[in-house]
């Protein structure tokens, strides 16, 4: 090893660090959520793994709150776009206008979206048109927007968090799947239990709202956010892990898919082959493999365990599984499948 | 120097780092010789026991059961005993532990999260991130998790509990095959002192070609018209034996070596069996199935005297005269004793057959019998249909006899040669009578009035 890697390995937060900044941030954030403890920790396991999330929940459940906590919490820039069907791409990224010069000439001259900021909630994403929608897949997948031929790149950490609303769906556009594809996690909000709900009104509905600290000052966030992200990458995976993690992305897909060719999966399981159309991609790996690694640094832990990936793997693979009729007909969803492929996949390692 | 201490430090905690992954790797590798130990014990006691099982079983089965049934007992138990020690052999190679395995297993039982196996897969591997010594450092913190005695504190494999239940099994097993022999040979030792105890019925005796695992140690001797009765059935199955096929005669052989291997494990001599003597009879000398008495009349059991003997005699009411001799004045056999029946076959087997009757067909022993129709031989009396013997003295008369069958009294040998036998017919023993049990005795028959003896001998001279 030589000095210039111990130099940056010293400058790395340490497992702890992680840990103690990932429970503030934590805590920040259930000042103003009540409940949803999972989703809270999925979706900040989400930014430090360096993805995106897809956040699905009825009405009324918290989803654009959580979300603007976050971005509280985190000191970060923050943007809301509202999508509806006469949303434009350019809406989003941003646009060339023709402005004066100072010399009087006039130009064209970028004006940026709100796609440019460290945060940025999409919500009621599938009310906008496939092609609005497609305008955040670039800056998702490759940190960057390119709007009349010039790329302009976005500045790190940079996390998306879109919403769903899961019952409304006339009017809707439901998201391709190469878009739902880029999403780390999906993570849904359910309804609050009745004892959650007594607090949430307490705390809503009183003189003062609960205020949320910012963890990071507003110079040092970005840089300390991408360290921790950086430190995850460092958890070490053994290959029996990185194999078994395959092995259930693999497992996924159904025998007969056609694009699967020879390349079927060891492990069989029937709900797989009766109701999934198309399984997980190579994506759907990654997302377990980064997620785990923050699961084990919670833990304390330099390495991943089987136990982080079968954590993760709902959230992971639910939004990457594509359901058939049958399934839609015998009222299965992606959860129940995921649910029966790790059950296959884990008793094959026993 | 003080540039230098920096990077003596260095070497120095790098030094440290692989002397704690050596100690990590070393109780890995101790793990795994423990579960590799205990796979196989498990391998050997499995295998022990199945063999002890086995063995103890065939002993048994030796001792208990005839020569063919224990050659299947045999087989089966073999081929068990191989399918066993096989499946034990492949499920012991899946045990086998390597390296990675029982880092796994050490990880599961330990509670450290993969960590071991992260450690051992990445040893040598260059994708050690900044975050490998804090791995090593971690994992050598929590090394009393993973001891060998932690990991698998059991030092000796539970088969072992198995192969004792074997050997306690094979040792029950040996002596209750040593007694079930030594019963068999008591029983048969018994027989050979008492000759005659032994009586089988010629016509229940079901005669085929000798099994080649008998011995030629059975002595027979029977009156002469049952002896002829038996040339006729020895013949008959003589015929049946030139008859059979292949598969009958590999049978043979097989059977042959069975008996030959369970002599061995019994112990016994081939050349020199216990003899059996027994006293064959004829309970029914009608029996129309002998060759011997197809001239006989059919119709009338009472009168199937000795087939030919009977042909000859105008006096068919001379039924159950096939007492061996036809000993005059002397009662049917099957009224015998069974002392007086000895007695009787004794003298018969030592004397020359009486002329007439050495063969019943010849008809000469019938005067000895039927011409006195008030002779104590009463079973001639009210069996025919001449008016003339119809009647007699009611106490005389043989009291519906001619359907009853003799009570062989028989004693089973150990023999093995006379077990598996086809023609063996397990014996009738007779038991004594205890203080409150009675004997049989048949209704008598009525007298007929006077009065009415005139009728009927009218009717039948008509």
């Amino acid at each position: 090893m030589n000095e210039a890697q111990s130099a940056a390995i010293a400058e790395l937060p340490t497992i702890a660090d992680f840990a103690r900044t990932f429970r503030r941030i934590q805590a920040e954030i259930h000042k103003v959520i009540i409940g949803h403890e999972r989703a809270v920790e999925e979706l900040l396991s989400a930014l430090f793994a360096g993805g995106h999330v897809l956040i699905e929940g009825v009405p009324g459940t918290g989803k654009t709150t959580l979300v603007k906590t976050l971005g509280l919490a985190l000191n970060l820039t923050f943007n809301r776009i509202q999508f509806t069907v006469d949303l434009m791409p350019a809406d989003i990224t941003g646009t060339r206008v023709i402005m004066s010069s100072a010399e009087g000439r006039r130009e064209f001259s970028f004006q940026p979206g709100p796609i440019f900021c460290h945060i940025l909630l999409g919500d009621e994403i599938n009310r906008a048109t496939p092609k609005t929608q497609s305008a955040l897949l670039e800056a998702m997948a490759e940190l960057q927007v390119t709007v009349s031929g010039t790329t302009y790149p976005l500045i790190p950490p940079y996390f998306v968090m879109a919403t769903l609303n899961p019952i409304e769906m006339e009017g809707t556009y439901p998201l391709p799947e190469a878009q739902l594809d880029r999403f780390l996690f999906k993570v849904r909000l359910g309804y609050p239990g009745e004892e959650e709900l007594v607090r949430i009104i307490s705390s809503t509905t009183g003189p003062e709202e609960s205020g949320v600290e910012p963890v990071f000052g507003p110079a040092e966030a970005a840089q300390r956010i991408e360290g921790l992200k950086r430190l995850v990458r460092e958890v070490l995976v053994a290959p029996p892990i990185e194999q078994y993690a395959a092995r259930l992305v693999r497992a996924t897909q159904p025998a007969n898919s056609r694009v699967l060719g020879d390349l079927h999966s060891p492990i069989t399981v029937d709900e797989v082959n009766r109701y999934v159309s198309f399984g997980a991609s190579p994506r759907g790996a990654l997302a377990l493999i980064l997620g785990a690694k923050v699961r084990a640094m919670l833990d304390g832990r330099a390495n991943i365990a089987y136990d982080d990936i079968d954590r993760v793997a709902p959230a992971a693979l639910e939004h990457r599984i594509m359901l058939n009729y049958a399934a839609h007909s015998d009222n299965v969803d992606a959860e129940h499948i995921v649910e029966q492929v790790v059950k296959a996949v884990r008793a094959s390692r026993a | 120097m003080a540039a230098r201490a920096p990077g003596g430090d260095h070497v120095a905690e790098s030094r440290r780092d692989e002397q704690k992954l050596w100690l990590i790797l070393f109780q890995i590798k101790g793990v795994r010789a423990r579960l590799n130990f205990l796979a196989m014990q498990r391998w050997v006691f499995a295998a022990l026991a199945l063999l002890i099982g086995a063995i103890g079983l065939t002993f048994y089965a030796a001792a208990t059961f005839g020569p063919l049934t224990f050659l299947i007992v045999a087989v089966i138990v073999t081929l068990v005993t191989i399918v066993g020690i096989s499946r034990e052999t492949m499920r012991v190679r899946a045990m086998r532990a390597s390296l990675t395995r029982a880092a796994t297993i050490a990880d599961d039982r330990s509670q450290m999260q993969g960590r071991l196996a992260t450690v051992l897969a990445l040893n040598d591997s260059p994708r050690r991130s900044s975050l490998w010594a804090y791995l090593v450092e971690d994992t050598y913190g929590r090394r009393e998790n993973y001891e060998p005695s932690r990991i698998e504190p059991q030092w000796l494999s539970r088969a072992f509990y198995l192969m004792l239940a074997a050997i306690v099994l094979g040792a029950l097993a040996l002596p209750a095959a040593q007694l079930s022999r030594g019963l068999q040979q008591r029983l048969a030792a018994s027989g050979a002192a008492l000759p005659g105890r032994v009586t089988a019925d010629i016509s229940s005796l079901d005669i085929r070609p000798a099994d080649p695992a008998l011995q030629p140690n059975a002595e027979i001797y029977a009156d002469p018209a049952t002896l002829k009765k038996l040339e006729d059935k020895i013949a008959a199955a003589d015929s049946a034996d030139r008859k059979r096929n292949g598969l009958s005669k590999l049978l043979d052989k097989a059977r042959s070596f069975a008996d030959t291997f369970q002599d061995k494990l019994n112990g016994l001599d081939r050349n020199h069996p216990n003899p059996l003597r027994m006293r064959l009879t004829d309970n029914h000398p009608g029996d129309s199935s002998s060759p011997h008495n197809e001239n006989s009349n059919p119709g009338r059991p009472g009168a199937a005297n000795g087939g030919g003997g009977l042909a000859s005699n105008s006096r068919p009411g001379g039924a159950g005269s096939s007492q061996p001799g036809g000993a005059q004045g002397q009662p049917p056999m099957t009224s015998l004793q069974p002392q007086q029946a000895d007695q009787l076959a004794s003298k018969d087997a030592n004397a020359q057959p009486a002329p007439g009757s050495d063969n019943g067909s010849n008809g000469a022993n019938a005067p000895a019998n039927s011409n006195d129709a008030t002779a104590d031989g009463g079973s001639a009396h009210g069996a025919g249909s001449d008016p003339t013997t119809l009647f007699g003295p009611a106490s005389a008369q043989p009291l519906g006899s001619d359907s009853f069958k003799i009570a062989i009294e028989a004693e089973p040998t150990d023999e093995s040669s006379s077990r598996g036998s086809p023609t063996y017919v397990p014996p009738r023993v007779r038991v004594p009578l205890n203080s409150v049990q009675y004997p049989d005795e048949p209704l008598a028959r009525a007298a007929v009035p006077a009065d009415d003896q005139n009728t009927i001998k009218r009717v039948f001279e008509r």
